[in-house]
């Protein structure tokens, strides 16, 4: 990562001669010349606001009269757009964006887009979709139009995604052990001991600084109100982190002049990150830990990202066939025989992971793995059992959890959830159940989820019944509206390109080591059906990059 | 390194290696036949016995026509030695390395999968066998070209050389052979004008013309040809070359892997045989002998090869 941190080092050199260059720009464009040479000989505190202002103003005030291409945008009616508001002015963070690239290479989308699409298939950036014929391979819809977070916004995101991860961490830690938080009933303790996701075999197991979440993917989601709400916990096999870096790789190859101007974090080092995270797990003693990512193969629908990360990582991608168990230490097979492994960062659930402790039929997993992580010789990543952290029931909890573990309050708030396990929740929601959205607890990747207002009275009716069939398998929640985005939606008539809101959401990625590490980014997901909430790769999503602006 | 890796290195090495002789051997036998047209019925039954495909083709084709066989050797994936075949075989393979790959080289086996999907029986029709067959053939020239330029030489550069090696080693047998055998009925053509046209075009098919008359002129003379196919210490893609750089790669790996046992180039191993019949033989002697016997033998010594290195280093199961 020696070029992350010198492309960092060059950017912050180029800082504040970006500033000057956009003006610039800005100047010759908009006939500003005489006002901003005033500008510049001021002071330099007194001459950011200047320029700042100015960009502002003239983003707002003449995009839509000078691109017929945004003046054609028409927001949602009820959701928050991320890029303009009700006025139409540019929010926080895009007035620069809009005007640097946005206005000016609107009629490149389409070529961009579609060399995007390219650049994937040929360099094989693609997942399987499950039930496809073996071997399906799809490219992950890529659209352009960056999704831009300001600098503030991203501080406090930042702070309460640490905030979170640590609480959720300390929760899977008390569950497999003391079980405090059970006992002082502040989280039922059948709810856990009956999650699908609760592991016993985990019990006794002591990772390296209690580090239980090593990788935690939180989907966040921005209502109406424009507050970023957490959806959901990703605390097993979060995915998605390569498309993350892809993307941004795709952005900056194909207007590279762009990223100069704009002053957008680094995502590159994420690989470097999670390295250290990992060998932050090794065993005591061992000074350079043997680190490899388990993969369950190639028609694993996030093959692409584990050989991408195990590539930039420099270490091996293995399958389970590739190791072996023997005196309670891990080993991998290779050419010049056993060679013993310290972490691993696993890509398989629980279930798979040991046929001796889990499914017995699994044949991607190691026998005896359970075994060497209890005796201590290797550790992975994630724990066994982190489930019971990201369980849709549990995640009513969170609020609780965090004050209970940090004494604090939530920094980011979750979506008001009913447990349909609690009877007066579950009448009421049943008496209005086109209102919700509700979602299986145990499963993830958006499968299973009716949401309520949008579906068939014949699924509302199977799902009642399956809901009273078995209510501890479903929470529900009120619809939220949730944020759109300008996007990239086909051609109009006269061929031009069509920009609409599209709804999206947003993965931002937490590596808990011995010290957090946030990855200055995430993953935006973006809907790319018309009036579609589910935005999985899985069911017709797409992605964008998502720019994290440094000031 | 993994086991399973170094299988997977050896193995998409071999199917690039498989698909590019097919390429070659589809492209002179058209070439040929435009040249001298023949009164055979059948021109194309002798490729489908130089590659043991003969009972194969039987299942799928009545008669072997131009187009039946152009077609099975190149599009049919129910030929899984088709290219088609060896390339998506080969892109499997590489597809579960390819984090040990480097990017170019995965970029180019990908985009040639990608191609291959779309090639359809029109393709000879719409490019024309032979401008389709000389842009395979640069497209494995580039493959190989990639390799040598990013991979670093290590020991999954020597798993790679195994299987390119080993395939290239029974590929040129398998064609001498063919030619000695099959293309050749009628004993009074024997050093005529159609045998040599025959005997070029096998060498053409090794890219070995050019070659080959650097070193014998522009005669074409059985025993040469055999002497250059079979034993040229410098030509690439001779028998011999193979052999040499086959035997360096797996010396590089024993030393690595440190094993006790012993070596694959034994004296009394395979290895040891194929090494000591292609560095001590000479054409004249060996087609006195018999020219066909020598070309099983080097045959199943390759594949004797195969499983050893198959038991020391690949089997992972």
């Amino acid at each position: 990562m020696r070029i992350g941190r010198r492309l960092l080092l060059r950017f912050f050199s180029f800082l504040f001669l970006t500033f000057l260059r956009s003006l610039v720009v800005l100047i010759k464009a908009h006939s500003l010349r005489t006002a901003t040479r005033r500008q510049l000989t001021r002071e330099r505190g007194a001459e950011i606001v200047a320029i700042q202002t100015a960009v502002t103003e003239v983003a707002a005030s003449k995009l839509s009269s000078l691109t017929p291409f945004w003046a054609a945008y028409k927001a949602h009616a009820d959701a928050f757009d991320e890029m303009f508001n009700r006025q139409g002015a540019p929010r926080a963070g895009y007035s620069r964006v809009l005007a640097e690239f946005l206005a000016t290479h609107a009629d490149r989308f389409d070529e961009i887009r579609a060399r995007a699409d390219r650049m994937f298939l040929n360099e094989g950036v693609t997942f399987n979709v499950y039930g496809d014929s073996a071997g399906a391979e799809r490219i992950f819809p890529f659209d352009p139009i960056p999704r831009v977070i300001d600098a503030g916004t991203w501080a406090n995101l930042e702070a309460g995604l640490i905030q979170r991860v640590r609480a959720l961490n300390a929760f899977v830690a008390d569950v497999y052990g003391e079980g405090c938080i059970l006992k002082d009933e502040v989280v039922p303790a059948d709810l856990i001991k009956t999650s699908p996701q609760f592991r016993r075999a985990a019990a006794g197991i002591k990772p390296p600084h209690g580090a239980h979440i090593t990788v935690a993917g939180i989907d966040l989601v921005r209502g109406a109100d424009g507050e970023f709400r957490v959806l959901e916990d990703n605390v097993r096999t979060p995915s998605g982190v390569s498309y993350v870096i892809k993307n941004r790789l795709v952005m900056t190859r194909l207007v590279p002049e762009l990223m100069r101007e704009v002053g957008v974090r680094s995502v590159e080092h994420y690989p470097a990150d999670l390295l250290a995270s990992l060998c932050e797990l090794a065993p005591s003693g061992v000074s350079r830990p043997v680190v490899a990512l388990l993969t369950p193969g190639v028609y694993n629908s996030a093959f692409f990202e584990h050989v991408f990360l195990s590539q930039q990582m420099g270490i091996e991608l293995v399958e389970g066939r590739d190791l072996v168990c023997m005196d309670h230490k891990l080993y991998m097979k290779t050419v010049g025989g056993l060679r013993q492994v310290d972490v691993l960062y696993r890509r398989i659930d629980d279930d798979f992971l040991d046929p001796v402790v889990f499914r017995p039929d699994s044949l991607l997993g190691v026998p005896g793995l359970t075994s060497v992580l209890r005796a201590g010789n290797a550790a992975i990543a994630n724990g066994i059992g982190t489930g019971v952290a990201d369980d849709k029931a549990v995640y009513a909890y969170t609020p609780a959890m965090i004050r209970y573990y940090l004494g604090e309050d939530a920094i980011l708030p979750i979506v008001q959830t009913y447990l349909m396990r609690d009877p007066d929740m579950r009448a009421m929601v049943l008496r209005d159940i086109d209102q919700f959205v509700l979602k299986p607890t145990g499963e993830s990747g958006g499968y299973g989820v009716v949401i309520g207002p949008k579906a068939s009275d014949r699924e509302l009716a199977e799902t009642r019944e399956r809901i009273q069939r078995d209510p501890a398998g479903f929470v529900a929640q009120p619809v939220v509206q949730i944020s759109t985005h300008p996007t990239i939606c086909g051609h109009r008539a006269d061929g031009a390109v069509e920009v609409a809101p599209r709804h999206i959401d947003f993965r931002p990625f937490v590596l808990l080591g011995e010290r957090p590490r946030v990855l200055p980014g995430g993953l935006t997901r973006v809907a790319l059906r018309e009036g579609s909430l589910i935005v999985n790769s899985s069911q017709g999503g797409g992605s964008k990059d998502t720019w994290v602006m440094a000031a | 390194m993994l086991r399973r890796i170094a299988d997977h290195l050896f193995w998409m090495a071999r199917y690039l290696e498989r698909a590019e002789w097919r390429a070659r051997l589809a492209d002179v036998n058209y070439h040929l036949l435009v040249e001298t047209p023949t009164k055979d019925p059948h021109p194309w039954a002798p490729l489908l016995a130089i590659t043991g495909d003969g009972e194969l083709f039987a299942k799928y084709y009545d008669a072997p026509s131009e187009t039946d066989v152009l077609d099975f050797f190149t599009l049919q994936t129910r030929n899984p030695s088709s290219i088609v075949s060896c390339v998506n075989a080969a892109r499997e393979n590489a597809r579960s390395l390819r984090h040990r790959l480097s990017s170019e080289l995965w970029l180019e086996i990908n985009t040639l999968y990608l191609d291959a999907q779309q090639w359809m029986p029109a393709v000879f029709d719409q490019q024309g066998v032979y401008a389709f067959f000389n842009e395979l053939r640069n497209r494995f020239h580039r493959l190989s070209g990639i390799s040598h330029a990013t991979m670093p030489r290590d020991v999954e550069f020597d798993f790679m050389t195994l299987g390119t090696m080993l395939e290239r080693a029974e590929n040129v047998s398998r064609m001498l052979d063919s030619k000695y055998h099959y293309l050749l009925p009628r004993l009074e053509d024997v050093g005529g004008p159609i045998d040599r046209m025959q005997w070029a075009a096998v060498l053409r098919s090794a890219s070995a013309l050019e070659a080959y008359r650097r070193v014998y002129g522009n005669q074409i003379a059985v025993a040469r040809v055999v002497e250059f196919l079979l034993f040229d210490e410098a030509f690439p893609r001779s028998a011999r070359f193979a052999v040499d750089r086959l035997q360096a790669a797996v010396e590089r790996i024993e030393h690595t892997a440190h094993s006790g046992e012993p070596a694959v180039f034994a004296a009394d191993s395979p290895g040891g045989k194929l090494a000591f019949l292609l560095r001590e033989g000479n054409a004249e002697a060996v087609i006195a002998a018999g020219l066909h016997e020598f070309l099983m033998e080097v045959q199943d010594l390759c594949a004797d090869i195969g499983s050893v290195i198959f038991d020391k280093y690949l089997r992972f199961e």
